[in-house]
């Protein structure tokens, strides 16, 4: 018995009906892309559980819940964008898919450095673009890659010049207003570091209420020789909300590429963090998923040692307390010609309730025979002697279980050395594992 | 201060305290004595509030309140501190940060305000010069990487800290060279106080050497068999502890 996935009828009426309402709609090329993309989902539709990528994680709800197109931004309340922007930042600021100037912030950006919006500097920039839209992103292109390619409505184009370096990070953020309540955002970033340039990106996730919306971004990455781009993620989003994110990179020969992604929010999360490395590039993937209620965090990590010399560590750690699901898939792959490839991943999680999940699948392929490649996943609780050491010392039990858990997570958070988005997400952590007299001098 | 009546205990079916009696008041120091698998670091645990044994019979009182009613955090409040044989590893937590919640606890239970954290660090880096610890050690993990005489000196620290009324130490000597147990030793004897009271488990008689106690009880499968003064001590270390086994055969 053979079954067949139709697309889902809804979201291809979707492409149709809104090909004529996006950015860039009266450029050719763009549309021909759009085009495709449509054609490609109208084939493929979204991934089911039947496909071996994505056998953990359901995303039929996504299906069910038909969510319409997001068509305008919804009004947000300043404070709360400023409760969101990262000090010491240049920001950019979309709400539900579309750039808004007004909370914007690019003042006193250096020379050598080009940040749009792509709403608005698409003509300006439009052979910048075209380089780099759907570059990096594998073919045949997934569901998702497809969807966004068919129906995104704004995003970041980011350019450094060679030679340059950033002063100050850049934050994207992505805020989800009110309006937002069963809508879908589609946004793509592109972001290119120049040979021999240095910066660094930000994208923060946020929803106003705790409503149930659709993200769905890409962020689309090309590193050029000797560049060093560090690239962040914080998704925070409402916890019914639905997260599909996405952040292809193509490191070329000596790049190097430090990619963190710290996952809290959303009922449903995926995010595909995908690179092909050069020769002596150099690829950091450092994670921390943290799962509470019915959350299902599903991270997605490939990279692809395409060419000699070249150096990946990876780590990720799960939190998983509740009915919470997490996923860890890490791909690496290492060509034929990839000798001298030293590759490490490593996932651990950390289980609070017996109800939590996790399924890790490391997965090495290696086609080189001079290698160094290693990996290794753990699965555990809380140490029930340490639990009882620190109550011994008068910490009550919930405080003592807190603190145990917030220093596994911490090894993850310490890693970041840009101390307000470390703050941003210490917060999220605290939020979820509150500790009485927990003050920041201590961290 | 402490009242321990009758206390039988059992580990998996197995009973391991068989009825031991005895009485500690205020301001007194108590060596517990025995040979290996006496039991004497089950009673230790047991007073602390560690999970894993069954209280077959018997009771304890604390201040004439009843130990098992009470949790873990509960006996530390009231001013319990048992210094852990195995001193456990808690990596990702800082000793600062560790030091300062376990006796922010204590003082919300006393209905105190938090210590400002100027006068907490000073007061701690106080108590660690006191026991010739270096400073760096405030910003570690608790206990993670620290050699046997680190992690003792580190139990001692966080007891001048919290400041209990009962002390239970636990095989503090054992892992100890002769200058590491002096400097535990002064640190112990430094917190004796005619409120205080401290209860040395251990198997040596060396560490009386420096902490002197006032009286000593010799455990034997699982019961106090002997008790005396100091001299009682000296008496186990000449004629070994065959020769309590020999006393109880007679």
């Amino acid at each position: 018995m053979s079954v067949t996935h139709l697309p889902n009828t809804h979201y291809t009426s979707l492409l149709s009906a809104h090909e004529n309402n996006l950015v860039g709609q009266d450029v050719s090329w763009l549309n021909s892309l759009r085009k495709k993309a449509i054609e490609a989902f109208s084939v493929t539709g979204f991934p089911t559980l039947r496909e071996e990528e994505w056998r953990y994680t359901n995303i039929s709800p996504i299906e069910k819940k038909q969510f319409a197109v997001a068509e305008k931004p919804g009004k947000l309340d300043a404070a709360f964008v400023k409760a969101v922007l990262l000090e010491g930042c240049y920001h950019l600021v979309f709400v539900d898919g579309f750039y808004q100037a007004e909370f914007s912030s690019m003042d006193g950006l250096s020379a050598g450095v080009t940040v749009s919006a792509l709403s608005e500097g698409l003509s300006e920039h439009e052979s910048l673009v075209k380089s780099l839209l759907d570059s990096t992103v594998e073919t045949p292109a997934l569901g998702f890659i497809n969807f966004n390619t068919a129906l995104f409505t704004d995003g970041a184009v980011i350019s450094i010049e060679e030679n340059t370096v950033l002063d100050k990070p850049i934050q994207l953020a992505f805020i989800s207003s009110k309006e937002a309540a069963l809508k879908l955002t589609n946004s793509r970033n592109l972001v290119l570091a120049k040979a021999s340039s240095k910066a660094s990106i930000i994208e923060t996730f946020h929803s106003v209420e705790e409503s149930c919306h659709h993200t769905n971004v890409i962020t689309e990455v090309v590193v050029e020789p000797n560049a060093n781009l560090s690239h962040n993620r914080l998704q925070a989003e409402s916890l019914k909300a639905y997260h599909i994110g996405g952040v292809y990179s193509r490191l070329e020969n000596n790049a190097i590429f430090n990619q963190s992604n710290y996952t809290f929010g959303a009922n449903l999360s995926r995010c595909e963090i995908h690179g092909t490395l050069g020769e002596a590039s150099d690829c950091t993937l450092n994670g921390l998923y943290v799962g509470q209620d019915k959350q299902h965090m599903d991270n997605h990590t490939r990279l692809n040692h395409a060419q000699p010399h070249a150096v990946s560590n990876e780590f990720y750690k799960g939190v998983l307390g509740d009915n919470s699901r997490g996923v860890f898939q890490g791909r690496i792959v290492v060509a034929q010609d990839a000798q001298k490839t030293d590759a490490k991943m490593n996932n651990r999680n950390l289980l609070l309730s017996d109800r939590a999940e996790v399924d890790a699948k490391p997965q090495l392929e290696i086609y080189a025979d001079d290698v160094k490649c290693a990996h290794g996943v753990t699965v555990g609780q809380l140490d029930e002697t340490a639990i009882f050491y620190l109550r011994s010392r008068g910490a009550d039990k919930q405080t003592a279980k807190n603190m145990l858990t917030f220093a596994f997570a911490n090894e993850m958070i310490e890693r970041i050395d840009f101390e307000p988005l470390r703050m941003a997400v210490l917060e999220e952590l605290l939020k979820r594992f509150p500790q009485a007299g927990m003050k920041k001098e201590w961290l | 201060m402490l009242k321990v009546e009758n206390l039988h205990v059992s580990v998996e079916g197995k009973e391991i305290l068989k009825g031991i009696n005895l009485e500690i008041g205020a301001g007194e120091v108590h060596a517990i004595m025995g040979p290996n698998g006496s039991g004497k670091s089950t009673l230790s645990y047991v007073l602390s509030g560690r999970e894993g044994y069954d209280i077959t019979e018997g009771r304890v009182l604390f201040n004439g309140k009843d130990l098992f009613e009470m949790s873990v955090e509960e006996r530390a409040w009231a001013g319990v501190f048992l210094a852990f044989q195995y001193p456990v590893e808690v990596p990702g937590v800082s000793n600062i940060y560790f030091l300062k919640a376990a006796l922010n606890g204590i003082r919300k239970f006393q209905g105190l305000d938090e210590l400002d954290a100027m006068d907490f660090i000073s007061m701690v880096k106080n108590k660690m010069k006191d026991l010739d610890m270096d400073e760096k050690f405030l910003y570690r993990a608790v206990n993670e990487g620290f050699s046997g005489g680190e992690k003792k000196r580190n139990e001692i620290l966080q007891m001048s800290v919290l400041e209990p009324t009962l002390c239970l130490l636990d095989e503090t000597d054992s892992g100890l060279d002769i200058d590491a147990l002096q400097i535990v030793a002064k640190g112990v004897n430094r917190l004796r106080d005619p409120k205080r009271s401290f209860v040395l488990v251990t198997h040596y008689q060396r560490l009386l050497d420096y902490i002197k106690p006032d009286y000593v009880h010799v455990l034997a499968h699982g019961k106090v068999v002997k008790s005396g003064g100091p001299e009682l001590a000296l008496e186990l270390e000449e004629k070994g502890y065959a020769w309590v086994d020999e006393k109880i055969a007679s």
